[in-house]
């Protein structure tokens, strides 16, 4: 019964948001027009201004003539001044743009920046705060190659390091670079292998990664594996769990992990069977919070899962007992809308990043004065870089 | 004295050698293969990608092994080559996108040996992705099948019997 009502209740707010509690938004196109949100829909931007389309400045202009940012498949802002973006390659623009074009492959509403074939080029970049670019890890482009670019981008929050890891799933491996990017330290998985369930060896399409404040971390795989594997600080595999089905324990493509709590419970998106389900660290069945499908989840520095559905577009804030206390969010191309985000990463000052696989963007947005704070993203803190004593 | 070490060198390897050299013997896949079965039953591949060829011609030389088949998508019948000291072929041949057109991609093969299995990957830029695990028992070749695309993975096993 509890679990009718949660998944009934999660429902609602997921679909009608907080329309009773919370005016609609009233974006702002970049003609100028105004668009309201209405028909019960809810809150597009929730707590933040509408994203400035400009952002990042560096893919505006593009970064190649005749080409335009493809797919994003990932963010992760370690501070508000450094943003690590994950690129998907290059799309050929169509021979006609109109002159309104905003720079996102959305804006055309034609295929999803995921079908065409990319050029590989300028998948890992950072920017800072103003979407500026810092560092292009182009010497890592030719990693990408044969698959479709970097599917994740993340930092431990408990590394003095900061080590970069890059989900890479159709090469079924994850790459853990140093901070700068100028080494590959380790690769995990076999490259263009898969392997099966109950291979410790090979992934068969990662999808994303968290840790616990040890070292030891979880990778949801995946598109092709229905399983969590957990290595310890080196790499090494310690277990794995889950086989596919819809019981409890069982998955339906492991599209999202999320690590927190005391004791430390392993959230993962069962996004094909539209649930989030939670376990203790060693793979044991505790919960499951059905009638979500999210393509990626955040632990947030105030101890929340924050979620982005796959199906309706919103963002998700649940406490760690599976009750909702906010959403916000909307299908759409223009800024402030999202199409398919699939990653979700936020900053100490409170700013929000959604990069979208479909849409083939990377949005920053930003709080509005006076936003709730408990309303907002807020990223964990990451451990000092050894030697600094920066964030 | 030392001669009789050399005598007895000569006879190690005489007996040695080709013991050596037949344990490292690996099988010859070559032949025309009808498919005879497959598990699942009628296992479609992935959106047309790893379809059983009714029929394979397989041609095996020490260097490289060839696969002529059907199972290679929109691209219809291909003669595909592995080379078998594990490096990549890789060429240009048309295939469906993503988005559902086709458009010349660039292939990659590539082989290795797991005991007397063989293992035949084939990806291409149109995200697709092959492996093929080959074994011999009682004149039937056995085909481990994994496709990889962006949609859903799929598994089968194939089996399929000599025949022209």
């Amino acid at each position: 019964m509890r679990r009718l009502t949660l998944s009934l209740t999660a429902w609602l707010v997921v679909l009608f948001g907080f329309t009773w509690v919370t005016p609609s938004a009233s974006l702002q196109q970049k003609s100028g027009d105004s668009i309201s949100a209405k028909g019960g829909v809810g809150d597009i931007t929730g707590q933040y201004e509408i994203p400035d389309p400009g952002w990042p400045q560096w893919a505006h202009p593009y970064p190649k003539p005749g080409y335009i940012w493809g797919s994003q498949g990932g963010v992760f802002a370690e501070s508000p001044n450094r943003i690590y973006l994950a690129n998907r390659g290059e799309l050929k623009l169509p021979a006609n743009v109109p002159n309104n074009f905003p720079g996102n492959w959305g804006f055309f509403n034609q295929m999803a920046a995921t079908q065409p074939i990319a050029n590989m080029v300028n998948c890992i970049v950072v920017v800072d705060g103003n979407g500026k670019l810092i560092e292009a890890w182009n010497q890592w482009d030719k990693l990408f190659e044969w698959g479709r670019g970097p599917h994740q981008v993340y930092i431990s929050p408990y590394d003095p390091e900061r080590h970069v890891w890059v989900v890479d799933d159709m090469r079924h491996v994850i790459y853990r670079f140093t901070h700068d990017g100028k080494t590959l330290v380790q690769t995990i998985g076999v490259l263009d292998e898969f392997g099966e369930n109950d291979d410790l060896t090979r992934f068969r399409r990662p999808t994303m990664i968290d840790w616990l404040p040890d070292g030891t971390f979880f990778v949801a795989d995946g598109y092709g594996n229905t399983r969590v594997v957990k290595f310890d600080k080196t790499g090494k595999p310690l277990l794995k769990w889950g086989t596919r089905g819809t019981g409890p324990g069982q998955f339906n493509t492991p599209h999202g992990i999320a690590v927190g709590g005391s004791p430390a419970r392993v959230f993962v998106s069962d996004r094909g069977n539209r649930r989030i389900q939670v376990f203790d660290v060693n793979g044991k069945f505790l919960d499951e919070w059905p009638g979500i499908a999210p393509h990626s989840m955040l632990m947030s520095a105030d101890e929340h899962v924050w979620a982005v559905d796959s199906i309706t577009d919103r963002i998700v804030k649940f406490d760690l007992s599976g009750h909702v206390e906010y959403s916000f969010g909307q299908f759409g191309t223009r800024p402030g809308y999202t199409w398919a985000m699939h990653q979700i990463s936020a900053d100490a000052d409170g700013n929000l990043y959604l990069s979208e696989v479909f849409g083939g963007r990377t949005q920053k947005y930003r709080p509005r004065p006076g936003a709730d704070p408990s309303k907002l993203v807020w990223g964990r803190s990451l451990m000092p870089m050894a030697g600094t004593t920066s964030n | 004295m030392m001669m009789k070490r050399v005598v007895l060198l000569l006879v190690a390897l005489t007996v040695v050698l080709p013991a050596t050299v037949r344990a490292q013997a690996k099988p010859d896949f070559s032949g025309t293969w009808r498919l005879a079965a497959s598990n699942p039953p009628n296992y479609p591949g992935s959106a047309g990608w790893g379809v059983p060829s009714p029929t394979i011609i397989v041609k095996q030389s020490p260097a490289e092994i060839t696969v002529q088949s059907g199972q290679y998508g929109s691209a219809g019948q291909m003669t595909v080559v592995y080379k078998l000291d594990g490096s990549d072929t890789i060429w240009e041949a048309p295939s469906v996108t993503q988005s559902g057109s086709t458009a010349v991609v660039r292939w990659r093969t590539k082989a290795r040996w797991d005991g007397n299995k063989l293992i035949l990957f084939t990806w291409n830029t149109a995200l697709n992705q092959l492996r093929d695990i080959l074994s011999l028992s009682g004149g039937a070749l056995t085909i481990v099948r994994g496709t990889e695309q962006p949609g859903p993975s799929t598994n089968a096993t194939l089996t399929y019997s000599k025949g022209s």
